[in-house]
């Protein structure tokens, strides 16, 4: 069974201030892969001087380009359709995981986490990774609070466990430091889910030779509504757009996100 | 072999490096100096036998570090095959995730690496340390020889000694190797950089021109240089002298305020060289160091001719057991410090400082390395018009381009406190030259 | 050879600043000669050491050595060490001159080190851009200072010409207005020295 969805992404950028030599790296915009194929895709990005595609060491699609001339607004807009296949699995040989099994910055457990981690039941009461790692998530959901406003993009897992609230890429960070502490091989999923709004942040667990999607936020294994974006180690290595300019004083990001069954 | 009273040329030859401008930025209390680079006339002299021994081995280390690195950034098959700890080389800081899958020109990552060694007394040489990144230094004996052989002249008189001064041909060569095609420039951070004199010598010296990043620009997927017309020069080589997480800020640290923006983009597409590779540092991480003897049976099938000096990691079980039943007579190195710090001299520590360290060594043992302290041959340097005993080491310079070049000298760092092993110039050492004997 | 437009502007600066030591030094001596005779032995200190050696005063000597030295210090490449050791031996003996007994013949070490510097740049530096544009600066320096100084219009008058046969030279933009004004200047009776001031600073237009 194989899922159609169609998609549209929106990213803007209005500045205070005209920027000029605007360059920038922009990660928003889906992949093939075993699981998901992508077609039909158009891209829009304004205003633009040159512009280039290439994968990161992620495989992600990344574009990056300038913009020369005096801006005060500088938007992209992505918009395509995926098919979804949920029982493609998307495999690795295990000595290529090593780079998601070690703590970064942003999923580094502090002792709010280490604490929580050391009450819970242990390993060895599991078969393997992703049955660890769902019961991981079910603890997380029961002892975390959705919440908007309180966390923002370069919270720490640490910090947002403190909270105990937070949104979707608090959740996997938490989801991921702890599975980090226990040398699971896991990354950090950025990506859209069915319905308008922003951009949703699941997680990917390395089980057995292949990726398993789990989205702690819903505290759910992912179905083929799930359109993936980007993949890395934590949320820093799929931002969405690293960009430097002259000028711009204060700027205000909007991304709008829509996604639609075909 | 050296006439006696050496050391009443000593003050013209500083007069002349004086004159010349050869000094090291230094920060006080956040106050940028300039400081000559204290110069000991006395020369570290190698012999051709001892040289080509250790030339044997810095081409052969070089090599396998060159092997690792391009393993390490494609296909892992030597944590595949569990040679090395994963763990170091992916929660150390030196591995940069974006260079994974990049192939730099030629498939050279190290072209200029420096590799520190020491000579014990018992005549054994030790390998102290690699620097792969951006290693410095070079230009010291080079113009320090330059101005010897003008101010004693009479010093060569009698010797046959390899002239260093080839370094800059090495250099060029090495940038022009790998050059897509264009001009090959130095790229420096800028005046206030503790390298900067070496900098502007070595652009002197090579005719590289030497830039800033506000002098270069990416522009359709190409590096070019713009000079005061406007007017637009492609760049194929970029010797770099600023650091990877500076070097562009849409792909590295982005608050980074020098930078030129998509370099490191158009380096992936092959359209330009970058020396050394960035990504480097996962090779020269002092845990890694460790490795580097198995990395050199792995990937050359060949034994190590050069030794490290005898370490352990903690890490590991057998050798914290070592490194807690031994700790006294060790030195330990913290993995992530440079330049002399986060060194610690085990028997210089007071009985409570040396509990903490335990307790701090057993909750990271990641953190650290532990090393037998060598007995250092100590060098003579004239002080106050007397020779005196000073520990030393020798940085040995290693080009790459087709084939690994290793220099014929290198830096001699001593250190100018009777009781210090620490030769750092950012920590006071001086520096003398190093002469290489021709074969007879 | 490719030179960048900062450096650029900094070899004409090396040339202005390096113009300024030595013109300053020159005056500076007659100065000094005029006071000699005077038994005022603080306010001679005052203005010897005012005059040469406050880094905090910015028209002093070694304020402007050190601009010369700042630029000098990044043009390694661009004029060689040769040439740049000139500039570093005049710091040095500016350096030495304030603790000497023989002030005088100590800063004429300085005189030396700049002319010395001037004729290495012109014999070393082999591309001719970055030549001239030290020349230039030298120039455009010496009409400055000299309208500055309130020079005779004699002086004025040689040194405008020899500026305006320079810079024709070079094949730097220039601002052909300012020029035309500043020959036409140098032709009258009598020098307005305000004028020629706001001429010849406005006459090169380097990063436009």
């Amino acid at each position: 069974m194989i899922r159609r969805l169609q998609y549209l992404y929106h990213m803007s950028l209005k500045f205070e201030l005209p920027v000029h030599e605007h360059h920038f790296k922009l990660r928003c915009f889906p992949s093939t892969d075993a699981r998901q194929k992508i077609f039909n895709e158009h891209i829009e990005i304004y205003p633009v001087h040159f512009r280039s595609t290439e994968k990161d060491s992620f495989g992600n699609t990344c574009v990056y380009g300038t913009a020369n001339q005096t801006h005060d607004h500088f938007s992209v807009d992505v918009e395509g359709e995926a098919d979804i296949d949920i029982n493609k699995k998307l495999t690795d040989e295990e000595y290529k995981t090593g780079i998601f099994k070690y703590e970064t910055p942003l999923t580094k457990a502090g002792t709010t986490i280490r604490k929580f981690h050391l009450e819970l039941e242990s390993a060895s009461l599991f078969a393997n990774n992703f049955e660890r790692a769902f019961y991981m998530m079910n603890m997380l959901y029961d002892d975390f609070s959705y919440v908007q406003g309180v966390t923002g993009i370069s919270t720490t897992a640490e910090e947002a466990f403190d909270l105990r609230r937070g949104v979707c890429q608090d959740y996997a960070h938490i989801l991921l430091a702890m599975c980090r502490l226990e040398r699971i091989p896991c990354r950090y999923i950025a990506g859209m889910i069915p319905g308008e709004g922003a951009t949703h942040a699941w997680t990917e667990i390395y089980n057995e030779g292949e990726w398993r999607m789990l989205d702690p936020t819903h505290n759910r294994e992912c179905d083929d509504t799930y359109i993936k974006i980007s993949s890395g180690r934590d949320a820093k290595d799929c931002s969405i757009n690293q960009g430097v300019f002259y000028g711009g004083g204060r700027q205000t990001q909007e991304i709008k996100v829509k996604v639609s069954e075909l | 072999m050296l006439a006696d009273g050496l050391y009443k040329h000593a003050d013209s030859v500083n007069e002349l490096l004086a004159r010349y401008g050869v000094k090291f930025g230094i920060y006080k209390n956040g106050e940028f100096k300039e400081q000559l680079f204290p110069f000991d006339i006395i020369p570290r002299v190698i012999s051709a036998e001892d040289f080509n021994f250790l030339e044997r081995g810095l081409k052969q280390r070089v090599k396998a570090l060159n092997e690792f690195i391009r393993d390490i950034y494609s296909k892992r098959q030597i944590i595949k095959d569990k040679v090395i700890a994963e763990e170091f080389i992916y929660s150390g800081s030196g591995y940069l995730v974006q260079c994974d899958g990049v192939t730099p020109p030629k498939n050279i990552y190290a072209h200029i690496s420096g590799i520190d060694l020491v000579q014990g007394k018992n005549k054994n040489w030790y390998i102290l340390e690699d620097n792969l990144r951006i290693p410095s230094g070079a230009s010291y004996p080079m113009i320090a020889r330059d101005l010897c052989r003008k101010g004693v002249p009479e010093m060569f008189e009698e010797n046959r000694i390899e002239d260093n001064r080839n370094y800059a041909e090495l250099l060029r060569k090495t940038m022009e190797y790998v050059n897509t095609g264009g001009l090959s420039v130095i790229l420096t951070p800028g005046r206030f950089n503790a390298a900067y004199f070496e900098h502007s010598y070595l652009a002197e010296q090579t005719g590289a021109h030497l830039v800033t990043c506000d002098d270069l620009t990416v522009e359709n997927e190409n590096l070019y240089f713009i000079d005061y017309s406007g007017k637009k020069e492609k760049v194929g080589a970029v010797y770099r002298r600023i650091s990877d997480e500076y070097l562009d800020p849409v792909n590295f640290y982005r608050e980074s305020l020098i930078g030129i923006p998509h370099i490191f983009d158009i380096y992936r597409k092959g359209n330009v060289a970058l020396i050394n590779a960035p990504g480097n540092g996962v090779a020269d991480d002092k845990g890694i160091y460790y490795f580097v003897p198995a990395m050199i049976k792995y990937y050359l099938g060949e034994e190590p001719i050069l030794q490290n000096a005898p370490t352990y990691l903690p890490y590991y079980e057998d050798d914290m057991k070592y490194v807690l039943e031994n700790f006294d007579k060790l030195v330990l190195k913290d993995v992530a410090e440079a330049g002399g710090y986060g060194v610690v001299f085990a028997n210089k520590l007071s009985k409570q400082e040396k509990e903490n360290f335990i307790t701090l060594l057993k909750s990271e043992p990641r953190r650290f390395i532990a090393q037998e302290v060598i007995d250092f041959l100590d060098l003579d340097i004239y002080e106050d018009g007397q020779p005196v005993p000073r520990k030393a080491d020798l940085r040995a310079f290693v080009l790459m381009a087709d084939e690994p070049v290793v220099w014929k000298s290198g830096l001699t760092r001593f250190s100018r406190n009777p009781d210090s092993f620490i030769v750092n110039s950012s920590q006071g050492g001086g520096f003398k030259d190093t002469w290489v004997l021709k074969s007879k | 050879m490719f030179l960048s437009i900062e450096n650029s502007d900094r070899l004409l600066w090396l040339g202005r600043y390096s113009e300024r030591v030595y013109t300053g030094l020159r005056s500076f001596a007659e100065k000094f000669d005029s006071i000699t005779d005077s038994a005022d032995y603080e306010s001679k200190y005052d203005f010897v050491k005012n005059f040469c050696f406050d880094e905090k005063n910015p028209s002093s000597i070694r304020s402007s050595l050190l601009r010369a030295y700042d630029n000098a210090i990044v043009l390694r490449d661009e004029i060689g060490s040769e040439t740049f050791s000139y500039v570093q031996l005049a710091l040095y003996e500016i350096n030495k001159a304030e603790k000497s007994k023989t002030l005088m013949l100590n800063l004429l070490k300085v005189i030396d080190n700049i002319v010395a510097f001037w004729g290495m740049a012109d014999d070393r530096i082999q591309d001719e851009h970055a030549r001239g544009l030290i020349k230039l600066g030298k120039r455009i320096e010496r009409v400055d200072l000299y309208a500055r100084m309130n020079a005779s219009d004699e002086d004025i008058k040689r040194e405008i010409s020899r500026l305006t046969y320079r810079i024709t030279k070079t094949g730097l933009r220039y601002n052909s207005d300012n020029l035309e004004k500043l020959k036409a200047l140098a032709n009258e009776e009598k020098i307005n020295h305000s004028e020629v001031i706001s001429a010849v600073e406005n006459l090169i237009e380097l990063n436009s």
